[in-house]
């Protein structure tokens, strides 16, 4: 998990706390009720692109920092 | 405390025709407002809605729960029906029964999960809009914006061949208990008709399901009750919670849209000009005039929001409309803005209960759209009509919208 970067995008988090449900290891709340990481490495990448498919907002995002590959959201799905 | 004279009738003619005028008064005058005649808060800041949605341990959904302890044993079996059923939605209850049930579904209505279903939906908007470029002139809601949300969730339950029109009028049944007229002296009844009916055509269904499982939403959940993590109850009240939500709303956001772009010619020309702004310009009309225009909560402990404490039992009106018009959230807030960005709005609400069908929704409205401005010139009215708009607190829903449909020559 050394090359992977998971975020929260604030302007599209809806505070539905579906990532909190399916990983509560990587996940939390934050003060304002929106989500935020809190161990990206609590769970393995499967899981947690997994995870943010569950996003309704698309509001969670998967990169890899090495070759600087977005692995989650694709492209046509971001809004 | 300032006296300010503010209407609480919720059902004025001119609170329906203009929820967001009155909703633009309240907010300016309290952002959070005691309604006497309702018993209970108005809220219609953003920052206030936010705050109460995002906050599922102090706010219930426990609508029925609430409405329990209002009511005499009598009063509650009158509606026995009812409450056999709506307890079980997931949109009613708090954690932890709404995450397991959250957690089953969400699953199928992802954005990747319903991508599955766009080529279908792109099809059933090229054929209704053959049919009523031959018409010329039609009544927008019913000729249009229905038909697609009704195929799409007969699709996604599995049972394409079902009658959509009973389905409606029973639906429209069952709504008088939420959001039609308090005063309508048999609403109990009426929705006590709608429930009854809709149970009874969809039982047959779910058994025959259960013997014949399928890829659908039915058989999902039969074979998540027979691994125990749900219930019968929660399979049947599921099921027609997917029938009664899974179009109104939708063919709302639909009309509503258009409306829209009917008061604003130059956007309709500019997403005409721009087909990629879809995407932010669904999400624009979304929070321009969305379908759903409130939301309740109960106040589960004593609780501080904004300057205003909460208390316990109280409960709450969440303006969505109200939130999605606040100044300090949105730059003009009342224009039509389709390249708006970022746009957070809480028209599928935020927190746990945000909208299951939100992905479907938002993917059904884009390809209404992508269909209409690809082949239409911008629906005019048609002259002298009259629009009026359901008499609901929670539901924005325009009764009747006739136009006139050109095609674009290009």
């Amino acid at each position: 998990m050394e090359n992977i970067k998971v975020s929260v995008d604030l302007n599209k988090c809806v505070g539905s706390q579906l990532c909190i449900m399916f990983s509560p290891t990587v996940f939390e709340r934050d003060g304002n009720g929106q989500s935020k990481i809190v161990n990206r490495n609590g769970a393995n990448l499967a899981e947690i692109l997994s995870t943010a498919e569950q996003c309704p907002q698309c509001a969670i995002k998967v990169e890899n920092t090495q070759t600087g590959e977005v692995l989650f959201p694709p492209p046509e799905l971001a809004f | 405390m300032e006296t300010i004279s503010l209407n609480d009738d919720l059902m004025a003619p001119n609170v329906i025709s203009d929820p967001h005028g009155y909703y633009r008064t309240l907010r300016e005058a309290e952002p959070i407002h005691w309604n006497a005649r309702w018993g209970g808060w108005v809220l219609t800041g953003y920052n206030e809605v936010v705050e109460v949605l995002r906050d599922s341990l102090n706010f219930s959904s426990d609508r029925m729960g609430f409405l329990a302890q209002e009511l005499t044993q009598e009063e509650q079996e009158s509606i026995a029906p009812i409450f056999k059923i709506l307890s079980y939605w997931m949109v009613f209850r708090d954690p932890p029964e709404h995450t397991a049930l959250r957690m089953l579904l969400n699953k199928h209505f992802t954005p990747i999960a319903i991508e599955r279903y766009r080529p279908m939906v792109r099809k059933i908007v090229q054929k209704t809009l053959d049919k009523v470029l031959a018409k010329g002139k039609i009544d927008f809601v019913k000729d249009f914006a229905y038909e697609v949300p009704m195929t799409v969730i007969l699709e996604l339950i599995g049972a394409p061949d079902l009658d959509t029109e009973k389905i409606k009028e029973w639906s429209e049944k069952l709504g008088v208990f939420f959001f039609i007229k308090a005063d309508e002296p048999r609403r109990r009844e009426i929705a006590c008709e709608g429930i009854n009916a809709l149970v009874d055509y969809i039982t047959p269904l779910i058994e025959q399901k259960r013997e014949r499982p399928g890829i659908d939403l039915i058989s999902l959940l039969l074979s998540a009750e027979e691994a125990g993590s749900i219930t019968a109850n929660d399979v049947l009240a599921t099921c027609v919670l997917l029938v009664f939500g899974g179009h109104e709303t939708t063919m709302n956001l639909i009309a509503n849209g258009t409306m829209a772009f009917i008061n604003h010619p130059d956007q309709w020309d500019k997403f005409q000009q721009k087909p990629e702004l879809l995407k932010k310009a669904v999400e624009e009309l979304l929070r321009y005039d969305g379908s759903v225009k409130s939301t309740v909560r109960w106040a589960k402990e004593d609780t501080q929001v904004g300057n205003t404490l909460i208390k316990k039992g109280d409960r709450l009106l969440v303006s969505l409309s109200g939130a999605n018009r606040d100044p300090h959230q949105f730059t003009d807030p009342n224009g039509l803005d389709i390249e708006r960005n970022p746009n957070l709005h809480v028209a599928f609400a935020h927190g746990i209960h945000v909208c299951l069908g939100a992905s479907l929704a938002r993917m059904e409205v884009e390809e209404a759209f992508a269909g209409l401005i690809s082949r239409i010139q911008c629906p005019e009215l048609v002259e002298g009509a009259q629009l009026e708009y359901y008499p609901s607190v929670v539901h924005r829903a325009i009764k009747e919208l006739p136009v006139y449909i050109k095609p674009l020559i290009k």
